[in-house]
């Protein structure tokens, strides 16, 4: 390694929440000039840490140190003043604002008391060209796309003349040619002599642009490695996170049965205006098929799922085994045993502010062991609820707590814990292990794949294109509502499935 | 985009004018562009917009004040009182200072403690309500000249000024009675005519309120606090401290609208503000936010009121009517075009059942235009929320740290 100078280091650092050791002796050297990757499971506890960097929290005990000196962050712009940037894993935009308006927030340039447009849109122009992040400054940011916004947040950063980038699980939203273009765009930052701090759990994105990894385990650093001078895999890295050896996925074996669970036809789902947003779509699903649909966010697989649970009101006829349920409510299609992972747990799967096993019952409020007759059956639904806290791993100190008391992935758990229970004949489901980690997510696709043998047929949507690609036995391209390409798991890779989500070539 | 938005306002009120002409026109009615009537519906219009302005401040700052009808109440009573005893200036210094405690409070509940910021503000218009009756009674009942529910006579005026040269060839031009010229003559006489200082005063303070919360830094954080406050907070806004500004300074412009209703009336009676909290911040939604709709908004309240009170022989309501109905077909024929065909047949047929009153009836209780200005909020509610923008955070209680 060259003697460069370290941009961060972070030496002891301990973060307590009630009932919670978030961080402890948490220990991190980022040298000046690099990529410094930061890998760990959902709760390892990585974006506290990177919080404590940007002076969003305050750590316990330990100190950090930027370019040498020791300092103490209290809010984010001390962290700004020592040229800190935080790229935010949920874009912290303002939508009704313009990109100039979002760029310059906090540090205008001023005319008198004046905002100076003209400055501000000359700056914003020469940082983007300088960088290739090309941008139109007077766009709302509410007709901007992910990919757009994640550019702005980066030119945010760089408008504030920081040195040092953090960037919060980046590659979570983007398809594969939008990552590309990231790394590109963090070459050249690189290239310029920034430093980067790289968080994610992707393991061959980060051996594809990282110098330098530092692994997280259960709050503490496990250790560092150079995939430039040391030999390493995703698969060490991954062991390494999750403190042994991991799953193998099995070998997928041919489930599928003849009997059609689901049959759609003609289905349409309109907006507003009369725009079709889900475009005259017909699929089958049979018993013991898994068929996936591959998509760009928002070009309608939410409206086709909340069509099939009968939220959405649509057009075309959809029939699930021998009864045509087109025009039947969402509580029969549920006692049918059609079970439901939506995609937004907090606004469709989950009462918050009620404890889990009243949650255990929504959605199946009408069957055992939830209800018997028109009486719920409190005692044996709770009975039930520890069960699914069990198999599924539920990290929860009892099932009395609410359901905002849970991390996210822990939630999902639940939901999915929950869609499996009493034998669904079809699951309908929207990102199943989405921020869900490493150990629970093989653990999930277990329990999907051992349902499938015994006849659940699935309808899989996820952002997370290996799933897609592991699981299903059928997969649909969607784009602007419309089925456009049929891709086979067994050969497409996850490079070409995003190449055909985009329309920008031909499908696999 | 400041020359589309001069051509669209010069199109608007070139639009209303002609409206007013023709109604004006059939129904031979000459007070309806009158210079007296406009001067009027000024005044009627100010304190509505100083509460529209109010609204506006809070609830870019994120935090919505349904407060403003207390907040304006604790301003009528704050000038009563110290316009007593001490003239009007003081009258006009203690309804801004009682506005801006009412502001505070609703600061305290809702940035502060987090508490929903419709009961918050449900609760000081609870409140002031209370407070002031009591207030009253005790300050004075047994002073000379005020009464249980009512203050002894302010002291001293606001200036006011006419402008003579401007004012007298127009208002002799209205008198033709010629289409269109003569009304838009009586309407530019109006804007001279017996101005008071406090509606410069509240003009002014719209033109600031535009600079500032769009032109300068301090309005784009201040916006920032009602769109994404976590966002803002992430980049070293200080979220909270702009979310009190914003809304005692809220308090306060509702206080002085209180205060002006008190000076406008001589006196601080209870009940006197009835209602114009609530319409003030029915014009800020009509108003998409925004200072310029606000004040149209405000305009059209305090025109109605106007022709209301001023009506000789009930022929400003039939007017009124008459008006109505030609906004209707217009908006109706401004949906068949858009091809919102039901919503067009409702504009339509409502219009044509106005049109039907207006030949039938001779005449109409004064009551019909009291709740003409309502109406008028909810057909213009259905007919434009689609297209207002709301700010994206607001009403939405922000702590620190957290994320949404």
């Amino acid at each position: 390694m060259s003697q460069s100078a370290l941009a961060v280091e972070l030496k002891g650092i301990w973060k307590r929440f009630p009932g919670v050791i978030a961080n402890s002796d948490i220990n991190l050297k980022v040298t000046s000039g690099t990529v410094h990757a930061i890998v760990g499971e959902n709760g390892a506890g990585k974006s506290t840490l990177m919080k404590i960097l940007y002076g969003m929290q305050k750590a316990d005990e330990g100190t950090i140190s930027i370019n040498g000196s020791d300092l103490v962050f209290n809010s984010p712009s001390d962290a700004i003043d020592s040229g800190i940037g935080m790229v935010h894993q949920h874009f912290m935009l303002a939508d009704n604002f313009t990109v100039l308006e979002n760029i310059v927030l906090g540090s205008e340039p001023k005319n008198g008391i004046r905002l100076d447009f003209a400055k501000a849109r000359k700056q914003i122009s020469d940082i983007a060209a300088e960088n290739g992040l090309a941008v139109d400054p007077d766009v709302l940011v509410s007709e901007l796309g992910v990919g757009d916004r994640q550019r702005i947040e980066i030119l945010k950063v760089l408008y504030r003349g920081a040195k040092i980038l953090i960037l919060d699980e980046p590659t979570a939203v983007l398809v594969p040619h939008e990552v590309d273009e990231l790394f590109n765009t963090l070459r050249d930052l690189k290239k310029e002599g920034l430093t980067v701090i790289f968080i994610s759990h992707k393991l061959d994105e980060v051996l594809s642009i990282a110098d330098e990894i530092t692994v997280i385990r259960q709050g503490t650093t496990v250790g560092s490695v150079n995939p430039h001078t040391q030999n390493v895999s995703a698969r060490d890295l991954a062991e390494m996170m999750v403190g042994n050896e991991l799953p193998t996925p099995d070998a997928v074996g041919d489930t599928i049965q003849d009997e059609v669970v689901l049959k759609v036809e003609n289905l349409s789902v309109f907006a507003k205006g009369g725009k079709a947003i889900v475009d005259d779509i017909s699929f089958q699903i049979r018993a013991g098929e898994i068929v996936g649909i591959a998509g760009v966010e928002g070009n309608g697989q939410a409206e086709i799922l909340d069509a099939l649970m009968g939220i959405e009101s649509a057009s075309g006829r959809v029939q699930f085994k021998d009864e045509d349920i087109t025009n039947k409510s969402t509580r029969h299609r549920r006692e049918l045993g059609i079970g439901f992972i939506p995609e937004d747990r907090h606004r469709q799967a989950l009462m918050l502010e009620a404890p889990l096993w009243e949650n255990r019952m929504l959605g199946h409020q009408t069957k055992a062991p939830n209800a018997k007759g028109m009486w719920l059956t409190p005692r044996s639904a709770k009975a039930d609820t520890k069960r699914i806290v069990e198999e599924y791993d539920v990290r929860t100190p009892n099932i009395d707590v609410l359901a905002s008391a849970l991390s996210g992935g822990n939630q999902q758990k639940l939901i999915v814990g929950r869609e499996m229970s009493g034998e669904p004949k079809l699951l309908i489901a929207a990102h199943p292990t989405r921020g869900v980690d490493v150990g629970a997510q093989a653990a999930i696709w277990d329990h999907i794949r051992h349902a499938r043998q015994s006849g659940l047929a699935v309808l899989l949507v996820s952002a997370d294109l290996d799933e897609l690609i592991g699981l299903s036995d059928n997969i649909k391209i969607l784009l602007r509502g419309k089925f456009v390409a049929d891709a086979d798991p067994a050969t497409v890779t996850p490079q070409e499935l995003g190449t055909a989500m985009t329309g920008a070539g031909e499908a696999a | 985009m400041t020359y589309l938005k001069s051509r669209r306002f010069i199109g608007a009120a070139f639009t209303a004018i002609t409206m007013l002409s023709i109604t004006r026109t059939i129904t031979g009615n000459g007070d309806l562009t009158s210079t007296v009537t406009i001067a009027q519906a000024l005044v009627f219009a100010s304190p509505i917009a100083l509460a529209g302005l109010a609204g506006i401040w809070a609830e870019r700052a994120g935090v919505i004040n349904i407060g403003l009808e207390g907040m304006m109440i604790l301003g009528t009573f704050g000038a009563g009182w110290a316009g007593w005893q001490w003239g009007v200036w003081a009258g006009v210094l203690a309804g801004v200072i009682f506005g801006a405690i009412g502001g505070l409070l609703l600061a305290v509940a809702a940035v502060t403690f987090g508490v929903d910021q419709i009961i918050a503000g449900t609760a000081i218009n609870l409140l002031a309500l209370g407070l002031t009756k009591f207030l009253a009674i005790l300050l004075f009942t047994n002073a000379p000249g005020g009464g249980q529910a009512q203050s002894p006579p302010i002291k001293g005026e606001i200036p006011t000024f006419t402008v003579e040269s401007i004012v007298e060839p127009l208002t002799s031009l209205h008198e033709k009675g010629i289409f269109f010229i003569s009304d838009l003559a009586g309407i530019l006489a109006g804007l001279f005519y017996n101005l008071s200082l406090l509606t410069i005063i509240t003009f002014l303070l719209f033109v600031m309120t535009s600079y500032l919360l769009w032109k300068t830094a301090f309005g784009l954080r201040l916006r920032s606090a009602g769109e994404n406050p976590w966002a803002a907070d992430s980049l070293g806004v200080k979220v909270v401290q702009f979310k009190y500004a914003a809304v005692v300074f809220s308090g306060m412009l509702a206080g002085l609208g209180g205060a002006y209703l008190s000076i406008a009336s001589t006196i601080y009676r209870n009940g006197n503000t009835a209602g114009r909290g609530y319409i003030g911040l029915a014009t800020m939604i009509f108003g998409d936010w925004r200072p310029g709709g606000t004040a149209a908004g405000a305009l059209m309240f305090g025109y109605i009121d106007t022709l209301r009170l001023i009506d000789t022989g009930n022929q400003n309501v039939k007017g009124l009517i008459l008006l109505g109905a030609i906004i209707l077909f217009a908006i109706g024929g401004i949906m068949l075009r858009r091809a919102r065909r039901n919503s067009a047949v409702g504009f339509l047929i409502l219009g044509s059942v106005m049109i039907g009153a207006y030949f039938s009836a001779t005449s109409f209780p004064p009551e019909v235009a009291q709740v003409a200005p309502y109406i008028t909020t909810l057909l213009v509610l259905a007919t434009a929320s689609q297209n207002l923008r709301p700010p994206a955070a607001d009403g939405v209680p922000y702590r620190k740290g957290d994320h949404h």
